[in-house]
């Protein structure tokens, strides 16, 4: 008698629950999670650096200012500029004035295009701190 | 010396790993990412992006809001009105509130509706806004 239930409890002893499946499940959600982390990349322009402290009154001279018509055209201190001259003209001035920042002041029907070329322009010449004014 | 042999190998027959504390660690990398993945909201287009060659990748951008290149507001995979805009921002970034927001103007879009757009979101109360660009150098 007593070796029969010791062999009942010897058996029900061993119920496992299959943990391989479950681990598997579990290690294609995490790998699921870990790549979409990381996937969405959007490379931009910033427009408003938190770190920089928002400056509301800057003496108007000191900033190179670059005006944007509603042909795209580009004007710097009254000369019209070819949008690939825009870097060396930026470095030109900040290399006259390094506490200014650019000011871009677009005219309401000048595309994007030519926004964010001349922000990139501003940036390859050295000047991060770009902001763009109300042209009205 | 085979009877020896038969036995030690009966002996190493028994070798599992031991799964319990490696479930655990793995359980606890999967909560950790679930809880800190957002889940980010396309536009809802496919826009022209100007090209740039100094652009900052924006890692913590959340907030996707698209303008097409006649001049259309896109959140979420709709089209949006832009005197709504500033609504939409204000329950999106209370979503998530350390996420930026991330315009996607096309190159041919105005910059009266970029305006409008940040407009928006600075009257929504967001201070981190990006422009995005294609930046291939």
């Amino acid at each position: 008698m007593r070796k029969h239930l010791d062999d009942i409890h010897f058996d029900e002893e061993e119920n496992e629950i299959n943990l391989t499946p479950m681990l598997d499940v579990v290690f294609i959600m995490l790998i699921f999670f870990i790549v979409t982390a990381s996937f969405i990349k959007e490379s931009g322009i910033d427009v408003n650096r938190p770190d920089a402290p928002m400056t509301e009154s800057k003496p108007e001279d000191a900033n190179i200012l670059v005006r944007i018509t509603g042909n795209d055209e580009i004007w710097i201190d009254r000369r019209l500029i070819d949008p690939r001259a825009v870097r060396a003209n930026i470095e030109r001035l900040h290399a006259e004035n390094p506490e200014g920042s650019v000011v871009i002041q677009a005219n309401r029907k000048s595309t994007n295009k030519i926004l964010v070329q001349v922000m990139d322009s501003a940036r390859q010449a050295g000047v991060y701190s770009v902001s763009i004014a109300d042209a009205r | 010396m085979r009877r020896k042999q038969g036995s030690l190998h009966l002996e190493e027959e028994e070798n599992e790993i031991n799964l319990t504390p490696m479930l655990d660690v793995v359980f606890i990398m999967l909560i950790f990412f679930i809880v800190t993945a957002t889940f980010i909201k396309e536009a809802g287009i496919q826009v022209e992006r100007p090209d740039t060659t100094m652009a900052d990748t924006q890692d913590d951008a959340s907030i996707l809001i698209a303008i097409s290149q006649s001049d259309e507001i896109w959140i979420d995979r709709q089209e949006r009105d832009p005197r709504a805009i500033r609504g939409i921002i204000e329950r999106m970034h209370a979503e998530n509130p350390k996420g930026s927001i991330v315009i996607q103007a096309d190159e041919g879009s105005t910059h009266e509706m970029l305006v409008i757009v940040m407009d928006a979101a600075k009257a929504a109360g967001v201070s981190n806004v990006a422009i995005a660009s294609d930046n291939d150098g």
